[in-house]
């Protein structure tokens, strides 16, 4: 019951913290993007209209009033859920952000679970061979692996499975042919709520390969911090006691030695994952996956400042909720910060 | 040699060997190691840091560090070698009829687990609970260590609790399957003297309850005469004399063992010199190339012969043993005089502080309310020219916050502190700057204080690099060189990293630095502890020196009642902050008139091993915990 | 002569340094070992595989990209972007971190309060976008993905030196030094600076693999310097379009990134084990 309370007031303050971040982070967004050269009020009429048109538009939209004023109006609309109408793709930013968003996240979180097997039991194999032989040529293996970042691995599984061998698709999230159900927008979930059996599995094959990119790279880093904190909770006095109260080994790595150790591995993870939400982008646009990432590319490509913005302020209260969820799940292993 | 009984002895070792490798060499780390333990025996195991005395422990688990192992003998557990022993079996007894208890309780238990978990994970594995009746059977156990509100104890952990609670707890852990065989290695080091004295009575009181044999491993003689049945004294990884507990302490056969009695300050009686043992005791690699006797470079008896062959353990008494060809001339080791009583030149007070207080504050944010703390409450003291003045007082109790006000690394939240006749409370720039002609530190703990990349000699002359008082770097070579014989250090030393010195050179280092502009006052936190006697006696000696010829006075800080006893002319006693009790050492010690200074007096075992030594349960009011 | 000292024994280190110097010779000396002008177009000979394949050229040992430019001399040209990139990033970020880190962890309080949330704000980006959308502010140019990487990397150096800072800064010797009167900067520079070192050595060296991976994910869409320079970023941009005629113009790039990041890594690595330094992960409290 106490446990509740304290993770409902971390929940709380992490929340009313979150705020402030975001409303600087919101403001940094605004700021650097109108040093921008170009002008949104011109990009925003066809190429043929007169100076005094643009003039027009420009007082239209805010332009020539002072930077603050500008940005105050912008988090007015903001607040209303207006984040403005995209000038490349002449639609609301929202709607665009709503219908790729969950794509991203169905990536990102598979991902993550990915990272956090290959991880942990990289982490658990590394330290079960400390002192051996195997280890130096596990620990060069895993240094390795973590100069290969997940733009890397893309490219390279794709090379493999899909262009080599052909046994994946790399392309999009479902072959054509295939109809996409849209119930929550994530189409996993949808293809098995309506019940299309083929069509979830069509997509599952398509995000074999992003996922493993990502997961993978990411996985070194966790395999490196496991084994290290176990090396350390292995020199703590309570594992040389418990093995002097006769446990078994095994019990004392599980029970004993994991349990210490995950902590540190876990608040690594927070940063981790954040990190792999903005890795999406690339992995996005590697296999031409219809997510945020590729969004944002397409509107960087054509100076949509409503959609840089309006996604990258997603991308922050994305990594924003991971830490929180994060940092959630060590108050709960964490009986240090849990109880006085 | 092996000492007679009518028992079967539960533990006995035969020339028991063991070595460490190091590189493609081996060094003996234990050597011809001969004892037996009977049921409900307590053998003390006594020796300097690097004797060997933990490594006994490691032997019986088999738990040994990485290229240790037994090179030869036996080491027979009812009568079974745990060295040959198949692992599965050994891991078998652990926990059940052997036990262990560790030398920091609070690192001992599982930081992640309740007490209650790791209780149950244990009494399950022995086999004395199954099902949901662990939980009485826990609450048993916690009530015969005399640990309170069991049922709520099961909930918490380690971190919410002392030291001295998680101890009971490791000690509940260890008795709870009545094992055979106990051992307990430095299990009170960690604790303040008046928890101490408490847990070494309660392993004594439990253990008579099982009839358990006890190894009870500690660096102090006299604490291990108080409680032991039989004591062995090693000395570089073999023993140097064995007897009945009494009689080795109040009649000791080895020259070894006497010294180490006279270098440790007494508590009653008149005061007496310390005896400095020379030196330290020979590295693994000093040895094995080693003939005589291992005692002989330190030895105030030794002679030709003693270098030429290694002494046996000799009879030389009922049940007592000692490797000494000259055990008849030991008595005749006697300490020196005591340093003449100095006057104290001067009635002039140097330092005063009155009503001093010191608040913590929680870190620094603008939403939450910063809590504060009083490490530090109200506290008058004065020092005068040339005295040394003790403060003594459990861990947590304020010492040391008192001690970073006094030399101004922090600044009092209220009172006033007043130096050489000048307010320095408010600790500004100036106030600095003057401070720093007057006082200085001498730090705790010599692994922290030095800056490992720094020289020796650059560390000692440290002051100099200070802005206005640059010097040239012959200049400061100089003093180096100066201080460095001043404190007993080899020349060359200056060229040295901390990491190449032993833990009394550097303390001794850190001296150094601390007198190199000849301050007025030194303030020594805990300078002494976590040293060996010897290497302690060697410290206190310097001190006293030093004293003699710069006539400096101390603020002496320590938890060690005999050695303030034996430097300081006056001693305050804090208890939570506040002080309790000042006033000259002498009479504050013979007769002490605040319960809390009666109780920490009475947690010190006696000198004398027929003295009953009975800590006082505190007072009420005064109660740890 | 002095012995060898105790890093350069280290076999990583060696690694590291080797396949450095042969990237900083290749960056150096491009035009001298660059068989071709990287940007030349041969129109007349577009994707010819290399030169161990069917219909290789000799001119071109590694073949030829889509506009038929040497895919060797544009590899051998994209080092100098890579290690410049690698280079100044992560001097900048290094100064701007361990700047503020020594500041944060040495005076605590509110400048430590203040410097821990605008890293907090910084890390709620993920660096790729905050990247991207500094070089969309910025422009294009080597210059600005330079900036660029400077402004997102530096709170790496930042977070992970204060811990270190702060449990320096307990020491003793710390106090020891204030009390004989050093002013904080000399405390800074004298007594925590020197065991901030080896951390920050090792993260810079850590820290210039990053930058190489930034900017080649710049430089794959397009946001870092203009096509009329070799990077090897754009190579792979380049390459993806012809994935199944040239595969190999895929491969040459994606190889020379991972052997320049390992390169580094294995160098940090090694540095890592012998000045004894641990990286601590974040404190997260
Ligand atoms: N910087 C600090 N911030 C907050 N609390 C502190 C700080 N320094 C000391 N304290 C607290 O003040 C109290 C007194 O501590 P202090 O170190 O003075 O005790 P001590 O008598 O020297 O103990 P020991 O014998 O363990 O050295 C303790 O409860 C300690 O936790
Ligand atoms: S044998 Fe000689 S050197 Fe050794 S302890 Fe006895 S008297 Fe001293
Ligand atoms: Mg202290």
């Amino acid at each position: 019951m106490r446990m509740f309370a304290t993770i409902a007031k971390l929940l709380v303050k992490r929340v009313l913290t979150a705020i402030p971040i975001l409303l600087i982070v919101s403001a940094l967004l605004f700021c650097i993007l109108r040093i921008l050269p170009v002008d949104p009020a011109a990009m925003s009429l066809p190429p043929n209209a007169t100076v005094q048109e643009v003039e027009a538009m420009r007082a239209e939209m805010g332009l020539n009033l002072p930077l603050y004023q500008q940005y105050g109006i912008w988090l007015n609309k903001l607040f209303h859920g207006d984040i403005g109408r995209s000038i490349h793709f002449r639609q609301d930013v929202t709607s665009l952000i709503g219908s790729t968003l969950p794509a991203t996240i169905e990536l990102a979180v598979i991902a993550m679970g990915v990272a956090t097997v290959f991880g942990l039991a990289g982490g658990l194999f590394l330290f079960y061979v400390r002192g051996t032989r195997a280890e130096a040529a596990m620990d060069f293996l895993s240094i390795l692996l973590l100069s290969l970042p997940e733009f890397l691995w893309s490219l390279f599984l794709l090379l493999i499975f899909g262009v080599f061998f052909e046994v994946l698709p790399f392309t999009g999230r479902l072959s054509p042919g295939f109809e996409r159900p849209v119930v929550t927008g994530f189409l996993l979930l949808d293809s098995l709520i309506t019940g299309k059996i083929p069509t979830f599995l069509n997509a599952l094959e398509h995000m074999i390969l992003p996922c493993l990119a990502l997961g993978i790279a990411l996985s070194p880093s966790l395999m490196r911090v496991l084994r290290s904190s176990l090396l350390d909770a292995y020199q703590d006095d309570y594992i040389q006691q418990a093995r002097l109260r006769g446990l078994s080994e095994k019990r004392i790595l599980i029970r004993h030695g994991l349990k210490n150790a995950i902590l540190p591995t876990l608040s690594l993870m927070g940063v981790q994952f954040g990190f792999l939400f903005g890795g999406t982008l690339l992995v996005e646009i590697i296999y031409s996956y219809p997510g945020m990432g590729n969004l944002m590319v397409d509107a960087i490509r054509n100076a949509d400042l409503p959609i840089i913005q309006g996604a990258g302020l997603t991308y922050c209260i994305a990594v924003l909720v991971i830490s929180i969820v994060v940092d959630s799940l060590y108050l709960i292993l964490n009986p240090k910060l849990r109880v006085r | 040699m092996a000492i007679p009984s009518a028992n079967n002895p539960i533990l006995s070792a035969k020339n028991l060997c063991v070595e460490s490798l190091g590189g493609k060499e081996s060094f003996p780390v234990l050597t011809d190691l001969n004892f037996s333990l009977e049921p409900g025996k307590i053998l003390g195991l006594v020796g300097e840091s690097g004797a060997g005395k933990s490594m006994i422990g490691r032997t019986i688990s088999q738990y040994l560090p990485n290229g240790f192992s037994v090179t030869k003998g036996t080491l027979a557990f009812d009568g079974e070698d745990l060295v040959t022993m198949a692992a599965e079996r050994r891991r078998n007894l652990l926990g059940r009829d052997i036990a262990f208890i560790p030398q920091e309780p609070l690192s001992g238990l599982n930081p992640v687990l309740t007490v209650g978990q790791q209780m149950k994970e244990h009494l399950l594995r022995i086999g004395l609970a199954a099902g949901e009746n662990w939980r009485e059977r826990a609450l048993k156990e916690f009530e015969a260590v005399h640990l309170p509100h069991g049922a709520a104890l099961l909930e918490k952990y380690p971190h919410q609790l002392s030291g001295g609670m998680c101890q009971r707890i490791l000690i509940a852990m260890a008795f709870a399957s009545r094992p055979r065989l106990l051992i307990a290695d430095e299990p009170t080091t960690a604790l303040d003297v008046t928890i101490q004295a408490r847990i070494v009575k309660l392993i004594a009181e439990m253990q008579k309850r099982d009839g358990t044999a006890v190894i009870f491993i500690t660096h102090d003689l006299r604490l291990a005469s108080q409680i032991s049945d039989e004591i062995m004294v090693l000395y570089a990884g073999r023993p140097a004399e064995r007897g009945p507990a009494k009689q080795l302490f109040s009649a000791p056969a080895h020259p070894y063992t006497r010294c180490l009695q006279l270098a440790n300050p007494n508590i009653s009686g008149p005061r007496r010199g310390l005896f400095i043992l020379p030196e330290r005791m020979p590295g693994l690699r000093v040895l094995k190339e080693l003939k005589g006797c291992r005692f002989a470079s330190r030895c105030p008896n030794a002679i030709e012969a003693c270098t030429e062959t290694e002494p046996p353990l000799a009879d030389i008494g009922p049940n007592h043993i000692a490797a000494c060809i000259r055990t008849e001339k030991t008595p005749d080791i006697v300490p020196p005089p005591l340093a003449p009583g100095r006057e104290i030149a001067s009635t002039r007070i140097h330092l005063n502080g009155e009503k001093l207080t010191k608040a913590y504050t929680t870190a620094w944010s603008p939403f939450a309310k910063r809590s504060a703390f009083k490490a530090v409450n109200s506290v008058d003291f004065t020092l005068g020219e040339g005295e040394f003045v003790g403060i003594v007082g459990e861990s947590g109790s304020g010492k040391s916050s008192l001690a970073r006000l006094v030399v101004g690394l922090d600044t009092p939240t209220d009172g006033r502190i007043t130096l050489a006749g000048r307010d320095v409370t408010a600790n500004g720039r100036s106030e600095k700057a003057y401070r720093r002609q007057y006082i200085q530190m001498v730090f705790q703990d010599p692994q922290s204080a030095l800056n490992p990349r720094r020289r020796i000699g650059s560390i000692v002359t440290q002051a100099n690099e200070a802005s206005g008082l640059h010097t040239g770097a012959r200049e400061r070579m100089d003093r180096a060189a100066e201080l460095l014989k001043e404190i007993g250090l080899p020349p060359d030393a200056a060229m040295r990293f901390p990491s190449q010195l032993s833990g009394g050179q550097k303390q001794r280092v850190n001296i150094a630095r601390a007198l190199c502009t000849l301050p007025r006052i030194l303030v020594a936190d805990e300078i002494v502890s976590g040293l060996d006697v010897s290497v302690q006696a060697q410290l206190l000696d310097l001190l006293l020196k030093l004293r003699d010829e710069h006539g400096f006075s101390m603020l002496f800080i320590s938890h060690d009642l005999s050695v303030v006893r034996y430097l300081c002319d006056r001693v305050l006693v804090m208890y939570r902050g506040e002080v309790v009790e000042n006033g000259e050492t002498e009479t504050v010690f013979a007769d002490p008139r605040h319960p809390y200074t009666r109780s920490l007096l009475a947690a010190v075992p006696p000198d004398d091993v027929n003295t009953e030594w009975s800590p006082v349960a505190a007072e009420a009011g005064y109660q740890i915990e | 002569m002095r012995p060898l000292p105790l890093w350069l024994k280290s076999g990583r280190v060696q690694t590291g340094l080797v396949i450095i110097f042969i990237l900083a010779v290749c960056a150096i000396f491009a035009p001298y070992l660059a068989p071709n002008d990287p940007n030349e177009q041969n129109l007349l000979s577009i994707l010819t595989p290399p030169i161990w394949a069917d219909g290789g050229d000799a001119m071109f040992p590694l073949g030829t990209d889509s506009l038929g430019r040497c895919v060797l001399s544009r590899l051998i040209f994209g080092a100098r972007v890579a290690l410049t990139v690698a280079f100044s990033a992560s001097i900048g970020a290094m100064i701007i971190g361990a700047f503020f880190a020594h500041v944060a962890g040495y005076f605590g309080g509110w400048v430590d309060w203040l410097i821990g949330r605008v890293v907090e704000i910084w890390l709620s980006f993920p660096p790729v976008i905050l990247s991207l959308i500094l070089m969309v502010g910025l422009g294009t140019g080597l210059r600005n993905v330079v900036l660029a990487i400077v402004l997102v990397d530096w709170t790496r150096f930042c977070r992970v030196l204060r811990s270190e800072v702060i449990v320096l800064r307990r020491r003793d010797y710390v106090s020891a030094a204030q009390l004989v009167g050093f002013s904080h900067w000399r405390t800074i520079t004298r007594e925590i600076l020197p065991g901030t070192l080896p951390l920050l050595i090792t993260l810079m060296s850590l820290e210039m693999g990053v930058a190489i991976i930034v900017e080649a994910i710049l430089s794959f869409v397009g946001m870092s310097v203009g096509s009329e320079t070799a990077a090897w970023g754009q190579m792979i941009a380049d390459a993806r379009q012809n994935i199944y005629d040239a595969p190999f113009n895929l491969i040459a790039p994606i190889f020379a990134i991972f052997f320049a990041v390992f390169g580094f890594n294995i160098l940090g690595d090694g540095l890592r084990r012998t000045l004894d330094t641990r990286l601590t992960q974040t404190e997260r409290t």
